[in-house]
């Protein structure tokens, strides 16, 4: 039987492809480059607002509240939360908080140094699910932080580096504050004593920080906490908050991405319609030959729909391959020294790079439908085309 | 076995009518060698094209096997050309990429003739071409290897379109014996300018302005 199938497999749809790799190789090539190029940009530019929510996703263990202007509130906040909260608190800490700089892909972004009491030091490691420590806690009224690993590898901090310093205005603080403890975690955090920060920083306002006993009730809290306090002379940072402002932030720059994309689409798609118009036309003779030997026009047309399948497939697959390839090696090289976020299996990358393939078969079999349309293949075998 | 009755093939040009052929009555009979002799645009390639169904005529019918072949599908004409028809044109008309083996097998793609093909090609003189691509072939061992693609599944009628006219004398002459030998039992229509290539046809019928002249 291997004859048979053989002989069926004289027309099947590699075999041009594979004996006209000067002319595949090219076309397959472009196809690679478009998607790799598409899918490359589009995780890149994902990897902006994935960067904000990593990076504040210390957020989503508890609903942060801060008083606007004037110390006396914070007692009266923590009452009404505690009172009136639909799911049960299983810890509120009274805090103070200090920013520093933290760095992206897109230059630096705030991030905040909590001042905790001694006492909700453990609770909020646990809560961070931090697993091994190195150095030790901040000790009470000390210049002194522990931050998590991924914020250490960001800012290029060790042991004893100093955090925080009178000279930096970006991280300002009275005195140098060094680093003592840094803890494995998957979130991102910064903590030094209240004391200190009670001591030396500005405003004197104690905030708040407020845990769902259930993490999973966490995020009722939170739509409680912020419908409650609206109005209020309060501020409430909310984890869903950070990711509405990250996605609207982004959405301009969105629809700027589709318009790019989509212009590249159409000029993929029309150049390689042109090649591919080319090189069918240089097979007329062959579909003309078949034609008169008795090949029927579908069964040529059905060739060249299988053709055109294994060759889009396979220059889109390849080039996901290439593209997933390539993040990789600027995943490992570039960013993950700084602990900067990016997906290499980021699916929308991988999905904006699909309009390449199904619109370079679309012109493709638009092209063969126009030539066999009023195709005559005596034309053919006459030679009065060619 | 083909029938032609009163068939006319007329094309447009420039409004006026061109009859390329007219009103011609003719029959194909089971394994004869019919020669058809005639000038340059006399019609003979059209006649050819109408018989066996790549052409259908404006007026009259061909009927193969008493089934008119214009009242048939696209898919079933296809068909027959296929399986009941074998085809050798003016110019040795191949498929780049395939080797001369491949070609052949493209004749009759529903059935492995594999042992068929090879034997077609040995007895054409191929035996050393049979792997290689047109483009390392002489023209007149290309168009042997449309002979034996012509010839492959014992088609009940061969018909070659001046199959010698790009070939010098003698390649010309050898390509004509082949078919002539390799036919088997069918019949076989040669359309031709040289009278000398129709030596021992059964039957030679000429035509003029699209008609047979007799
Ligand atoms: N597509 C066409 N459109 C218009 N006229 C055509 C067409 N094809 C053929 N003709 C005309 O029909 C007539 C017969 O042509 P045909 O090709 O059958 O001649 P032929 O006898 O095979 O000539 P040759 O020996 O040169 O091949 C010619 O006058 C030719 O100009
Ligand atoms: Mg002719």
């Amino acid at each position: 039987m291997e004859g048979a199938n053989k002989v069926k497999s004289k027309l099947g749809a590699t075999v041009y492809l594979r004996r006209n790799l000067g002319k595949t190789m090219p076309l397959i090539g472009v196809i690679i480059l478009a998607v790799m190029l598409i899918a490359g940009i589009v995780s890149l530019i994902n990897s902006i607002p994935l960067s904000i929510k990593t990076i504040y996703s210390y957020s989503r263990n508890y609903v942060a509240v801060t008083p606007r202007g004037n110390a006396l509130l914070t007692p009266l906040l923590r009452k009404s939360i505690e009172q009136g909260s639909p799911v049960e608190i299983d810890r509120l800490m009274v805090i103070r908080g200090t920013d520093i700089e933290v760095k992206s892909i897109v230059g630096n972004w705030p991030f905040v140094v909590l001042g905790l009491e001694q006492s909700d030091m453990d609770y909020y490691l646990m809560r961070m699910k931090a697993k091994v420590l190195n150095g030790r806690k901040p000790a009470v009224g000390e210049p002194e932080v522990m931050i998590s690993e991924k914020l250490a590898r960001n800012l290029n901090l060790k042991l004893g580096s100093v955090i925080q310093k009178p000279t930096d205005s970006d991280n300002y603080s009275p005195q140098e504050v060094k680093v003592v403890g840094i803890a494995d975690s998957e979130f991102w955090f910064a903590f030094g004593s209240v004391e200190y920060q009670r001591e030396n920083h500005f405003p004197p306002i104690d905030a708040l920080l407020v845990f769902a006993k259930n993490p999973t009730d966490q995020k009722k809290l939170d739509d409680w906490t912020t419908a409650t306090l609206k109005g209020e002379n309060a501020r409430v940072f909310t984890y869903q908050e950070l990711e509405n402002q990250a996605d609207t932030m982004f959405n301009i720059l969105y629809q700027i991405l589709n318009v790019v994309i989509g212009t590249l689409v159409v000029v993929i798609t029309l150049m390689m319609g042109m090649l591919m118009n080319i090189f069918l036309s240089q097979r007329v003779q062959e579909f003309g030959l078949l034609q008169a030997l008795g090949y029927t026009k579908r069964s040529l047309i059905m060739r060249v729909f299988w053709e055109t399948t294994v060759f889009v497939v396979g220059g889109w697959v390849l080039g996901v391959l290439v593209a997933w390839g390539l993040l990789n090696i600027v995943k490992v090289t570039l960013m993950d020294p700084r602990s900067f976020a990016l997906d290499t299996f980021d699916q929308w990358a991988y999905l904006y790079s699909l309009p390449v393939p199904i619109a370079i078969f679309a012109v493709s079999i638009l092209t063969v439908f126009a030539k066999f349309k009023n195709f005559d293949p005596v034309g053919v075998v006459e030679r009065r085309l060619v | 076995m083909i029938d032609l009755k009163s068939v006319s093939l007329i094309y447009q040009d420039h409004g006026k009518e061109v009859f390329a052929c007219k009103e011609i009555d003719l029959g194909v009979q089971p394994g004869e060698f019919l020669g058809i002799l005639g000038p340059s645009g006399s019609g003979k390639s059209s006649l050819l094209y109408v018989m066996s169904g790549l052409k259908v005529p404006t007026k009259g019918s061909v009927e193969w096997l008493n089934r008119d072949l214009g009242k048939m599908g696209d898919q079933e004409r296809a068909d027959i050309r296929l399986r009941e028809f074998g085809f050798v044109f003016q110019y040795p008309f191949l498929i780049g990429y395939l080797t001369a083996l491949e070609n052949v097998l493209l004749a009759f793609p529903a059935e492995d003739r594999r042992a068929d093909a090879e034997k077609f090609l040995i007895e054409l003189g191929l035996q050393d071409q049979m792997h290689r691509y047109p483009y390392q072939m002489s023209g007149g061992q290309k168009q042997r290897v449309c002979v034996a693609r012509a010839l492959l599944g014992s088609p009940k009628v061969v018909f070659a379109d001046e199959p010698t006219a790009a070939l010098d004398h003698k390649s010309g002459r050898a390509v004509m014996d082949l078919l002539i030998q390799n036919r088997g039992q069918g019949a076989l229509v040669v359309v031709t300018h040289d009278p000398v290539m129709l030596e021992g046809a059964d039957r030679i019928i000429r035509m003029e302005d699209g008609e047979i002249k007799n």
